[in-house]
């Protein structure tokens, strides 16, 4: 592996720790590649060069989700992804979004369980000012009581929003903590609503200083950039900052299901609704390939089995879908679905079980296996338009696999996914004993509406 | 080239996007019908060719394809995107979709039914509930104020002889705009537009007749009461802004300082100071009729009267001083700097073309965006937004528990003229 000419350059003058290595180049589809180095403090560099519109994507990945908390103390890595929209050292209270948007910056975060990613998109020739925006707030924050307040506070709007007030994510949220009684998938990534409202700016500044350091984040730059330029600029700006000891990751492992668990809970809505969630393979798993194969035939499109058995032919539900977990532990394959009026969560059970045994017992059809591929195939090439779609892909597969340019590998495993395994994988994990259930009640028993008519006062 | 094909090539990755568009939508549904135009277009789509739904779906999936039809107010749209090495087969599927579907009647009634789940299964949400219900509180008795999916008695009452009858009405060859996007050619694009438009009939299509809206005076509340909210869904509207008002993008660039990024008043205000609401907005948007100037947010109940009191505040000083010259200068940098995510892919270059004329944009709105941005005033923007902005006519929507919110709503609002309660379940109007 011949390191790029211009490292010795870099080197001689980087701060103390800026000191870059190269780790070499990866295919990243046909025409682009992902150069790959690291700093001496263990941050990681990923370049891609990408000259197909004057724009550049920046991401900066953190190995830190809601998975690193522990009970009492859930929400905190969300918490904290907010407050870093806050000031540093050097910039006061609003600074940093008022001069990301004068770059003409798309730029938001967000956090799940295995991690926290922060991305920023900009017009060609606005890196410096990303670069030290980005390596500032990395080292330089500043956490005050009456910004963490009102974050939280905002945060727990955000709860209000996204589970308390919503069918769906109350649902989910129930599903997850059902499944799981060990791991820490068993809490959502937002958190418990009263572990938010009594978080401390002790607790905020303690959680910075253990997990936002340069050797627990990947740097992602995709775009019209050159790598030597990316380079030095980010070992100039990153190169200043130290290296932390990382807090020992205190995880258990789920232990296997076995039986089945279900809840049942109301709410204001006119039908029944049903989510199951399968405990299923973690991303890096061989049979997660297959899973995925097998999801897309149960309900990856309108031809697939349980929408025209849902949707159509019993005409039982108006809406289902199916989700697989991507996460580094073995997660959950969820399905749901919402039943038409006259119809009740337990008609589109009986459904899906009908079609799930039915997956245990024959084997996939061959055009079964090729529409589920073809719809995967698309789906890739679309969500890699754009510079921000390419930086999200190699900076999730960097975050959960250190496989960066894992997209289109595992594509290649797509393609070679036979019948044979998806029937491995629907007995290895579609069985009753491995699975939660969550029921939806209408909040009026007979799930009527109310009244149409107008009460003007 | 013609001037109804559009396209913009990219070879980097082996995927072809099109669409073909209409300039009228749901707009022109009959009324009573409301609903009709987004049901052919599905009927379309799964009848393509007399063939059986099911057929369809295997096919499209096969190929790798995506197959959809949009239809908004004002646009009747079929698009998708198929991998390069299906364009053939695929392009035959989009023909017969438009000019030889079935339109079966057996699948028209299945369809009726789906939509009418679908009515009901949109109430689930709050945003989605409160947009549909404030579309009607704003707009009154104009054609914006209906809806693509029609009410559950327009539905009901559509007919295999209205379904037919639009499809006869639509699927005219010179009523149809063509867009393509990545991996094909000028000549490949004009060759497959020249194909679909040969198998449409003569005619220009259905035309918009949509008058302008009147917006209606006083500030009128509407209370949507849904039981056991923790929060509300604020919105906030009135009359705003036409392409081809001459101090329409100088009221866009005040909207941006206003409410249009996270550093803007409304935000900073209201979330960053406060805490108050997770998102805290306000928009414009262009059509070919003037639309609204409107405001969205979302506080638990508690602050919702103070939220609601705050944003009439924040309007009404944005109205009276506009913006200050430091706003004015960072919305202008954001605009320009940012519109390069506008034009980034081939399919948003596309888009953007088409957008010019599916909504008879003034020349040049597009691709002159931003030296014409650089050129506004703080004088210009600021008296578009005396002469556009509203403060006293405003249509303001709360969905929440009523019994919750007390009176603190009603007491919010300087000026109520009139009051409403429905509940969150109820029917629109057509």
């Amino acid at each position: 592996m011949k390191q790029p000419d211009f490292l010795e350059a870099i080197n001689a003058a980087a701060p103390e720790h800026g000191a870059v290595s190269y780790q070499g180049s990866l295919p990243f589809g046909d025409a682009l590649h992902i150069e790959a180095f690291e700093l001496s403090s263990g941050l990681r560099i990923l370049i891609c060069e990408d000259h197909s519109a004057p724009v550049l994507a920046f991401h900066t990945w953190f190995r830190i989700g809601s998975r690193h908390e522990q009970p009492g103390k859930t929400g905190l890595a969300h918490l904290f992804e907010h407050l870093m929209f806050n000031e540093t050292t050097s910039l006061a209270k609003g600074e940093f979004d008022r001069r990301l948007e004068g770059a003409g910056a798309d730029s938001n975060a967000s956090t799940w369980l295995d991690w926290t990613q922060y991305n920023v998109a900009v017009p060609s020739g606005q890196l410096p000012v990303v670069i030290e925006l980005e390596s500032d707030r990395m080292a330089h924050l500043v956490l005050k009581a009456p910004q963490v307040e009102s974050e939280i506070e905002v945060v727990a709007n955000e709860r209000r929003y996204r589970v308390e007030d919503d069918i769906d994510g109350a649902m989910s949220e129930l599903l997850w903590a059902t499944a799981f009684e060990k791991h820490a998938y068993r809490w959502p990534t937002i958190g418990w609503m009263a572990d938010i409202l009594a978080f401390t700016t002790e607790d905020c500044d303690a959680f910075y200083r253990s997990y936002y350091a340069p050797n627990n984040a990947t740097v992602i730059v995709v775009g019209d950039v050159t790598v030597a330029d990316v380079v030095e600029r980010i070992s100039q700006a990153y190169g200043k900052i130290g290296r932390e000891q990382l807090p020992l990751e205190n995880n258990i492992p789920e232990p296997a299901q076995n039986g089945e668990r279900r809840v049942e809970i109301r709410k204001a809505t006119a039908t029944d609704k049903i989510s199951i969630g399968y405990h299923s393979p973690a991303l890096g798993d061989y049979d997660y390939a297959p899973m995925n194969v097998l999801s897309q035939a149960l309900l990856g499109g309108r031809a697939s089995r349980l929408q025209k058995k849902l949707v159509r032919e019993h005409e039982a539900a108006s809406d289902a879908r199916i989700f697989l977990g991507p996460f580094r532990d073995p997660g959950l394959l969820e399905i749901y679905a919402s039943a038409r009026t006259g119809k009740s969560a337990e008609d589109l059970l009986e459904i899906i079980d009908t079609e799930l045994r039915a997956l245990q017992s024959e084997p996939l059809s061959c055009d079964e296996l090729t529409r589920a591929k073809a719809r995967m195939e698309l789906g890739l090439y679309g969500s890699l338009e754009t510079v921000d779609g390419k930086a999200n892909s190699i900076g999730f597969y960097e975050a959960v696999l250190q496989e960066p340019a894992a997209a289109f590998q595992r594509q290649q495993s797509l393609q070679r996914v036979t019948a044979s395994d998806v029937l491995r994988v629907a007995r290895r994990y579609l069985n009753p004993e491995n699975r939660s259930i969550v029921i939806v009640r209408p909040d009026s028993p007979d799930g009527e509406v109310s009244t149409a008519e107008d009460n003007h006062e | 080239m013609s001037d109804s094909v559009i396209v913009e090539t990219s070879r980097a990755l082996p995927i072809v996007s099109f669409s073909v568009s209409q300039a009228s939508g749901a707009t022109e549904d009959p009324r009573g019908k409301a609903g009709l135009a987004r049901i052919l277009g599905r009927l379309m789509r799964r009848t393509a060719g007399g063939r059986g739904v099911e057929e369809l779906d295997t096919q499209i999936d096969t190929l790798g394809g995506t197959l959809g039809v949009g239809v908004s107010g004002s646009v009747f749209a079929v698009h998708g995107a198929v991998l390069t090495r299906s364009i053939e087969p695929f392009i035959a599927l989009v023909e017969e979709m438009l000019a030889q579907p079935g339109l079966d009647e057996n699948e028209l009634e299945r369809l009726k039914r789906e939509t009418l789940a679908d009515i009901i299964e949109t109430r689930d949400s709050d945003s989605d509930t409160a947009q549909l219900l404030f579309r009607q509180h704003l707009y009154g008795d104009h054609a914006y104020a209906r809806t693509a999916t029609g009410t559950s008695n327009t539905v009901t009452s559509i007919t295999a002889a209205d379904v037919q009858q639009q499809h006869a009405a639509r699927a005219q060859r010179d009523g149809f705009l063509f867009a393509f996007s990545g991996d094909i050619d000028a000549s490949e694009a004009q060759n497959v537009a020249t194909r679909l438009r040969a198998s449409l009939g003569a005619g220009t299509g259905v035309s918009d007749t949509t008058p302008a809206p009147r917006f209606q005076s006083g500030r009128r509340l509407m209370i949507v009461d849904k039981p056991d909210r923790t929060q509300t869904q604020i919105l906030i509207g009135g009359s705003g802004t036409h392409a081809q008002d001459p101090d329409h993008l100088a009221l866009c660039v005040a909207n941006t300082a206003f409410g249009g990024t996270f550093t803007a008043r409304l935000s900073q205000e209201v979330r960053a100071k406060r805490g108050w609401s997770y998102g805290a907005y306000s928009s414009l948007s262009y059509d070919r009729q003037r639309r609204a100037f409107s405001m969205w947010t979302f506080p638990k109940t508690e602050d919702a009267g103070a939220c609601l009191k705050l944003q009439l505040d924040m309007l009404k000083s944005f109205h009276d001083n506009g913006i200050t010259l430091e706003e004015l200068d960072a919305a202008k940098q954001y605009l320009q700097r940012s519109n390069a995510f506008s034009i980034d892919t081939p399919a948003k270059r596309a888009d953007l073309q088409l957008d010019s004329k599916l909504y008879d944009l003034p020349p040049g709105y597009h691709d002159d965006f931003v030296e014409r941005i650089g050129d506004i005033s703080l004088e210009q923007a600021n008296a578009a937004v005396r002469a556009r902005i509203p403060c006293d006519n405003l249509a303001i929507l709360v969905l929440g528990t009523k019994a919750a919110l007390g009176q603190t709503i009603d007491d919010a609002i300087e000026g109520l003229s009139s009051r409403s309660v429905v509940p969150h379940d109820q029917e629109l109007v057509d």
